[in-house]
């Protein structure tokens, strides 16, 4: 056989990092295509006696589960002839025109079919989807999400990472487990951790649906966000739920004044092999729906953990920009996904970032993996706390607030060490495994789990166990926090648990400031209208992103 | 200041509540646990509540939201149980999103002030029996009907049933 | 539908990690797997109607629809004879009897893993998707549950599809295996998931929802 002779400019190429991650063409028949497939139904709405009798081509006889549950649920019938009588492109243009307020541009939005949602959007490229969210998001302030966890779930180590997360800025920490038992006392550390790091920063555990619901009542976590949707009536039933169960469970969550969000994204229903030829953004449109209809203030979207299927087609990421600009059209609070492995390619990755961090949405990873990928159980983040630095220099260069903060090695290396402490006085005085000087040594300078000695795991086990069954709450660690002198730590966890009393933090978008005060949509609204309008980092902020401490001091040269 | 919460007031409180919120969605509502001492409509400048209203809410037993501080706790003055959402506070904050327009998730907001009375083992049931195929019609109609009569959760009630029907149109009922 | 269920996902490589605590050299890359490639291959020989067995010492493992006839090999490239020559030498190490059945109804792991318990004399079935995917299964357990579950496809090599016949035999017999430790690589997910819808829903295509189970008999060509 000949050998065909290789250009060395191509040999090179195919060495570089893009080249190991999967690229697909676009197959329209199964739905592995991003946006505007030909089979995705055309646009239409009829009402008749105050109801949707016909939406997107479908008769109301003839509506599955999603279809009814959108039409009665989801869509202002007031509104949806008119609205829809409007043209793709002048939808389009209503959602990047600086005159027209978003309010006024949701109202509109509120009566859109998910067919036309879906069309009005691949009417505007990437920069117009990102004017659009700026002027979209429903919160001015953009904040962000960080992960916590750890490859052998040391609960120091998860202590001192969540307190140092908290402490870098992040106002939502999220953890899961590596060993299904640790459960509850990773809800424990990132509870103690992150208020020592930070007073009001929320967090989360999460591992399935029953037992975050118990932990959260419990006042070990305060909100939750794992519960998913899907955009085909086949995917949802296979997933065991429908769009009543999920409404059900959202209301259940807000009986017991817990915070929720939704999650889904583009490309499960494809990776399933059900999308019944339909593109992944129209899918997500219904996805988004069924969120809106059922109450839910707020929805994880950007494909999530799926998006290496957006990633690898033709405009999946501008799909992926999509998705959460119509989030914020339907009024809800976005966690905007990035929070995935999504390529070998530092570029592609930083690429994929831009969308959510230039324009700002409500928090810009869902979440950005405060520990490095090694340790990260959520299968690794798009970016990892060893690219903090390199985040904080895009914060700086371009004067866009990405939800962090720059720190100081000493600060950091305090937060943690008293994060360690502060939960070895409450394993002490609730019986737990001993935590040992040692280990809130080793912990506090530690950047992996590597880095510190192994623990008693059936131990553990069974102190986690002794959360579930004894019944152990929020004030037995408060209490605990007391006896052994870390009252700040205390009143901190009080006041997290305060919330649920007014449910001010029900409301979209909110978040926790360290006085306990709540912000969100309602009383921190986006007034975006153009420039010098919307969200304007004050002073003290930019001082703050400014003042990276490897940055050269004319006045130390 | 301080009015006692019992149970019987909740109960009849939510049960006003519904009515108002079944009858009409223009009504004003009036759901502050005051008697016809003043109404309460809460309005987007009320929020936070817990800020700015600071006197409209109570725990479940009834307790201040000030008394709720470190020193009552360590006391026992207030317990966990104080550490919990009212239907009242679920109420206002209804009342908030929908001045905000946000109709959904008062809608939602609304239907979770029901069960705050509902065991945490029986929602998780009652979740569970909502998942596809694991239902009859009429085991979905009689959780209805338990919802209704023991909880006065009367919306909650009426999307079980709603549920049943489009179950039953779409296959995704336990065959019998 | 398991296989992207995230919080199942999450939960059983929670705790198949759970067993590799000291090694963190997960990093074992998929496509380096030593697989002898195409180095041998099979005939499938559709014998009937599947039916449930009586002899507790069989465990079935249920092929989809597509396995070794529209394809021959996993995402990584390990042949499907591979696959099934070492889900079936695992068993056999354990001393029970391993049988294949043919799933053609559903393309969907967990549903496969199912039925194939369904069938098995033990109760213990395999469910092995073309691309690769592994659960293994007990006839008494939700479709959603299982007793292991494998769900990234490209981290799947052959010494862990014995490992995983291994276990299922252990199952049978009543004991409680250490679950089949797994590899984690956060970077199979850019590299492989595209590729892994393409050919799930490549996979759709062979699936007949009308038609029942078939017992399949396997001849390795040597």
């Amino acid at each position: 056989m000949v050998e065909k002779k290789r250009s060395k400019r191509f040999q090179t190429l195919e060495d570089r990092p893009v080249h190991k991650d999967g690229f697909i063409g676009e197959w329209i028949e199964t739905g592995l295509i991003a946006m505007g497939s030909p089979n995705d139904p055309k646009p239409s709405v009829k009402v008749s006696g105050g109801k949707i009798v016909e939406m997107d081509g479908k008769r109301r006889e003839d509506f599955d589960m999603i279809d009814q549950f959108i039409a009665d649920y989801a869509i202002d019938v007031s509104i949806t002839e008119e609205a829809m009588s409007k043209s793709d492109v002048e939808l389009a243009r209503m959602l990047v025109d600086i005159n027209t307020p978003a309010e006024e541009v949701r109202k509109i939005f509120g009566g859109l079919t998910p067919a036309k949602l879906a069309a009005v959007v691949d009417k505007l490229n990437i920069v117009e989807i990102m004017m659009a969210m700026q002027k979209m998001r429903v919160r001015q302030t953009p904040k962000n999400q960080a992960h916590v966890t750890s490859a052998t779930d040391n609960p120091v180590m998860l202590a001192c990472d969540a307190a140092e997360a908290a402490y870098r800025g992040f106002a939502e920490i999220e953890t899961t487990v590596a060993v299904f038992k640790y459960g509850p006392l990773n809800a424990l550390s990132l509870l103690v951790g992150s208020q020592v790091g930070r007073p009001g920063v929320l967090t989360q555990d999460a591992l399935e649906e029953s037992f975050e619901l118990e932990i959260g009542m419990r006042g070990l976590t305060a909100y939750a966000e794992t519960v998913s949707v899907y955009g085909t009536e086949g995917v949802f039933v296979d997933g065991d739920d429908t769009p009543w169960s999920k409404a059900f469970l959202a209301s259940c969550y807000a009986s017991r004044g817990i915070k929720m969000r939704f999650t889904s994204g583009t490309g499960s229903e494809v990776q399933m092999g059900a999308a019944e030829g339909k593109s992944m953004l129209y899918l997500e449109a219904r996805c988004i729906l069924i969120t809106k209809g059922a109450g839910v203030q707020g929805l994880q979207n950007g494909s999530i953990s799926v998006i290496g299927v957006p990633g690898a087609v033709p405009s999946g990421l501008r799909a992926v920009a999509a998705e959460n600009l119509l989030t914020m059209a339907m009024g809800m609070e976005v966690a905007s996904g990035n929070d995935q492995t999504f390529s070998h390619s530092d570029l592609r990755r930083t690429a994929r970032t831009i969308p959510q961090l230039f324009p700002g949405t409500d928090l810009i990873f869902s979440g950005y993996s405060a520990v490095p990928n090694c340790d990260n159980m959520f299968a690794g983040s798009n970016w990892d706390i060893e690219d903090i630095d390199d985040y904080l220099a895009l914060q700086r260069d371009f004067k866009v607030d990405g939800g962090v903060r720059p720190v100081l090695e000493e600060d950091v290396i305090a937060v943690r060490n008293k994060a360690a402490r502060a939960l070895q006085a409450v394993y002490e005085e609730l019986g737990f495994p001993p935590i040992t000087d040692e280990e809130v040594e080793a912990a506090t300078y530690a950047n992996t789990s590597k880095d510190v000695p192994p623990r008693n795991i059936p131990e553990d086990v069974k102190a986690a166990d002794r959360i579930m069954k004894e019944g152990i709450t929020g004030v037995d660690v408060i209490k605990a926090l007391v006896k052994r002198g870390y009252r700040d730590v205390a009143e901190a966890i009080l006041m997290m648990m305060k919330q649920r009393i007014s449910g001010d933090y029900l409301q979209t978008s909110a978040w926790i400031d360290e006085s306990g005060y709540v912000w969100s949509a309602i009383n921190d609204p986006n007034t975006y209208q153009g420039p010098m309008t919307g969200y304007q980092m004050s002073p003290e902020r930019w001082e703050e992103i400014k003042d990276v401490p490897w940055a050269i001091r004319a006045e130390d040269v | 200041m301080a009015m006692e919460l019992n149970e019987q007031l909740i109960a009849e409180l939510v049960r006003k509540t519904l009515k108002e919120v079944m009858g009409s969605a223009n009504t004003p509502v009036d759901a502050a646990p005051r008697g016809g001492e003043s109404k309460n409509h809460l309005k987007v400048e009320d929020y936070p509540v817990a800020s700015k209203r600071p006197e409209l809410l109570k725990t479940p037993t009834g307790k201040a939201l000030e008394d709720v501080n470190l020193d009552n706790l360590m006391s026992g003055k207030v317990g966990f149980e104080d550490l919990r959402i009212t239907p009242e506070a679920l109420e206002y904050q209804a009342q908030i999103a929908e001045a905000a327009g946000k109709a959904q998730v008062a809608m939602n907001l609304r239907r979770s002030a029901e069960l705050i009375k509902v065991p945490d083992k029986k929602l998780l049931e009652i979740y569970n029996a909502l998942r596809p195929r694991r239902s009859t019609k009429q085991e979905l109609l009689d959780i209805a009907d338990e919802l209704e009569s023991q909880y006065n959760a009367v919306v909650n009630a009426k999307m079980i049933r709603e549920a049943a029907d489009v179950y039953e149109r779409r296959g995704l009922l336990k065959s019998a | 539908m398991v296989s992207l269920n995230e919080e199942v996902i999450r939960k059983v490589i929670a705790e198949v990690l759970a067993e590799m605590v000291p090694s963190s050299e997960t990093g074992k890359k998929a496509e380096s797997a030593s697989v002898p490639k195409a180095a041998s291959s099979m005939k499938l020989v559709e014998k009937g109607e599947a039916e449930k067995s009586s002899d507790p010492r069989d465990v079935a493992i249920g092929i989809s629809p597509g396995f070794g006839v529209g394809f021959n090999e996993t995402i990584v490239g390990t042949p499907h004879s591979e696959v099934l020559r070492q889900l079936m030498a695992g068993i056999e190490e354990e001393g029970l009897k391993p049988r294949v059945v043919r799933v053609s109804h559903t393309c969907d792991v967990a549903f496969i893993g199912k039925k194939a318990a369904e069938l098995s004399g033990s109760g213990i079935g395999i469910g092995v998707l073309s691309r690769g995917t592994t659960v293994i299964h007990q006839k008494d357990l939700s479709p959603l549950q299982n007793l292991e579950l494998f769900p990234q496809s490209p981290l799947l090599d052959p010494e862990t599809f014995r490992a995983i016949g291994r276990n299922a035999a252990k199952y049978a017999k009543g004991e409680s295996p250490v679950p089949v430790p797994t590899k984690n690589d956060p970077m199979a997910r850019p590299r492989y998931q595209g590729l892994a819808a393409l050919l799930h829903n490549k996979e759709m295509r062979f699936v007949d929802p009308k038609k029942g189970p078939v017992e399949i008999e396997v001849a390795f060509d040597r």
